[in-house]
């Protein structure tokens, strides 16, 4: 039945290659998931004011993220821009895409965390002598991160997975890119990709690991 | 308003890739639920011991990029001389894929079902089965379907990634097309709009559900 | 005891007799059908035609084949690097697409005697300030990820220290990046080259003097193992210049004299 002979050494001699890459991969997601969270909040804010035009934008944002493959937003920030003229190097384009995509789910997860908050709150707040701006700062922002916290953990576990989407525009360095370069080479399919998934494996469990340290630290009472 | 080389063949060219989207996304829904309830019980019900080497397997599916994982799955059947086509390892790779996050949706649906509520109809006399199937399913289904709805669309836009398999679906279909006709921004653009036609009209029907539900509680 | 050890001998003498005797050449004209490898995005060797099916001096080089195998041809699409996974994969049974016969794939895969033969030429675009092939130092370059001309390419960036090299997964992503200006050049072979500048498909790209590789030459593929299929793809190219049918097919795609697929002073 296995008619193949497996080529490990050949896949373990390239693990410091993959390893540099594994780092631009986490290096990518965390860029995403911070400007993509900085996004967010401006775009839930944008949903929920009663200005047409920040509804209307933030809406399209928000629906063209959830409603089309991450691979298409990628394919589009590269070629699609390209066709009037704004080149993003691949690097940027899958940064962008990913971080577009980030922005699109998170500002409906933020959105659900506002509603939640009392908006009794905004109002003692302000009662205080706060600004409007220093209330959503200082104690609507707070909780909406403490509601939101798990799906912002997975939302970061699938911009990892993203990132290996940009083989597709060109991307050569990141964990996957680094994996395809070494088996177009010598076309050690399996062992260069088995290792590239215990790879993506454990920079995921890596991930969950660090949030749990977070919540314990920022949102124990 | 577009001066474009696309014809209506062209069109149905789309329209055929959208099918192979769809039907794979049917295919990998259909079988992902079925074993994703299986494996969801499971995990509700069985030790975390003994759920150990499920939840093991379960957790690499959700951790490892899916595009990785096709290549993997196709990279194995041809060593091991399975003879499968691309199509058949699409849908045997998306549905456990799908099954993955379908069993945590599901344990999250039956650990929702009170404990209480659980005891008080095996004290009325009903045995496990009509327990399960009569009063901690549908309540468990309420709490699930939502995110089985989300998971669904999430599935029909990760099908994209089966063109690496060398399979035509749409996003691969729009590529072909502007490749011969080289107009990439309206081409790319009528793709996405037949995704978000696809997915939106689903999506919002879930969030309508799942408003109606909550009102209910 | 006995019977039991003769019977479990002779079904095992029957199961290997039953496995040793196909080979892929039997299955395939057994199973009626010739699936070939092809690339799409690389006219004239393969390319899709208006109602999007496939047409190219491969695809014809297939149809051919299966007729001298008496089967049917079908055509499995691969982007270059997907040719030789796709072939190991068991999704096709040849590969007719133009693929560098390499020592380093001749490790995975089995070639067959050359069929045609490259040149490789820059393509670069209009007032992209590349005018030769040392021209390229410092810009952004790209070719398809695992290739002849894609690896030689990188190796002469990097060489230069100077400019930066993208891999991209298609021949349609790289000419579509070029035309758009993600990328300033490419290397790619002479014939691809004048056909898409001729084809007008793409406005503004132009050739900019060879790039100095050795001759391309390029080869029939199956698996490593498959020394009868290899025999006969031989066999085959041999009859394809002998017979003419190479001219005519370089006519009809290409036009001039056909590429000579001999190399002076060692055999084969």
């Amino acid at each position: 039945m296995f008619n193949y002979t497996f080529h490990w050494h050949q896949a373990f001699r390239a693990l410091p290659d993959m390893m540099w890459g594994a780092l631009v991969t986490v290096e990518v997601a965390v860029l995403s998931m911070v400007l993509g969270i900085a996004f967010a909040v401006l775009l839930a804010v944008a949903r929920m004011s009663s200005n047409r035009l920040a509804h209307g934008a933030a809406t399209t944002w928000i629906e063209v993220a959830r409603n089309t493959p991450a691979l298409f937003q990628i394919y589009m920030a590269h070629f699609g821009l390209g066709s009037f003229g704004i080149h993003l190097s691949p690097w940027w384009a899958l940064m962008a895409g990913i971080t577009f995509n980030n922005a699109g789910y998170l500002a409906e997860t933020f959105r659900g965390a506002l509603r939640a908050i009392p908006p009794t709150q905004t109002r003692a707040a302000r009662s205080l002598g706060m600004g409007p701006l220093r209330a959503f700062w200082s104690v609507v922002m707070p909780q909406m991160f403490r509601i939101s916290f798990p799906p912002m953990t997975n939302q970061m576990v699938w911009a990892i997975l993203m990132t290996s989407l940009g083989l597709t525009v060109g991307l050569a360095t990141d964990l996957a890119g680094v994996t395809q370069e070494l088996n177009v080479r010598t076309f050690r399919t399996f062992e260069f990709f088995a290792l590239a998934a215990v790879l993506y494996y454990l920079i995921a469990k890596a991930v969950m690991l660090g949030a749990r340290l977070i919540a314990w630290r920022l949102f124990r009472y | 308003m577009f001066d474009t080389a696309l014809t209506l063949k062209d069109l149905m060219f789309l329209a055929k890739g959208a099918g192979i989207t769809l039907s794979i996304t049917v295919v990998a829904v259909l079988f992902g639920t079925l074993l994703g309830t299986i494996f969801g019980a499971f995990k509700a019900q069985a030790s975390a011991l003994a759920a150990a080497p499920l939840t093991f397997v379960l957790d690499v599916l959700r951790s490892v990029p899916l595009l990785i994982q096709l290549i993997l799955a196709n990279a194995f059947q041809s060593i091991a001389g399975f003879g499968w086509s691309p199509f058949m390892v699409a849908c045997v790779m998306l549905s456990l894929y799908t099954s993955a996050y379908c069993a945590e949706i599901v344990r999250g649906g039956i650990e929702a079902v009170p404990a209480v509520t659980r005891r008080a109809a095996r004290s009325l006399g009903m045995t496990w089965a009509q327990d399960m199937a009569n009063v901690t399913l549908p309540m468990a289904l309420r709490v699930a379907l939502p995110g089985w709805i989300g998971l669904t669309l999430g599935v029909m836009k990760d099908t994209a990634l089966v063109l690496w398999l060398g399979i035509i679906e749409l996003l691969r279909s729009s590529q072909i097309l502007v490749t011969r006709l080289q107009e990439p921004l309206f081409i790319l653009l009528i793709t996405g709009a037949i995704y978000f036609l696809i997915s939106f009209p689903i999506a919002r029907l879930g969030g309508r559900l799942e408003a109606r539900w909550r009102e209910n509680d | 005891m006995k019977k039991t050890y003769l019977a479990t001998v002779s079904l095992a003498a029957l199961l290997a007799a039953g496995t040793a005797q196909a080979d892929k050449l039997d299955d395939i004209i057994a199973s009626g059908t010739l699936r070939c490898a092809v690339v799409l995005d690389f006219p004239p060797m393969g390319s899709r035609d208006a109602d999007n099916n496939p047409v190219g001096f491969d695809v014809d080089y297939c149809n051919d084949l299966a007729a001298a195998l008496g089967v049917t041809p079908e055509y499995v699409e691969t982007p270059f690097p997907d040719r030789i996974p796709a072939l190991v994969s068991g999704r096709a049974d040849v590969g007719v697409a133009s693929t560098s016969d390499t020592l380093e794939r001749a490790k995975t895969i089995g070639f067959s005697i050359p069929y045609f033969a490259f040149t490789n030429v820059v393509l670069t675009r209009e007032g992209a300030g590349v005018d030769n092939f040392e021209g390229m130092s410092g810009h952004v370059v790209g070719s398809v990820a695992g290739t002849f001309e894609g690896i030689k390419l990188e190796e002469n960036i990097k060489a230069w220290g100077a400019g930066e090299f993208r891999p991209y997964q298609s021949q349609a992503d790289v000419f579509l990046a070029l035309s758009q200006g993600q990328i300033d050049a490419t290397v790619v072979t002479s014939t691809v080259a004048s056909s898409i500048v001729a084809s007008g498909q793409y406005p503004g790209l132009k050739i900019a003097g060879d790039a100095p590789y050795p001759i391309d030459y390029v080869s029939l593929i199956a698996l490593r193992e498959e020394q009868g299929l290899i025999n006969y793809l031989n066999l085959f190219v041999n009859q394809q210049v002998r017979s003419g049918r190479y001219q005519e097919l370089y006519d009809k795609w290409v036009g001039g004299t056909a590429p000579g697929l001999t190399i002076d002073g060692v055999y084969r």
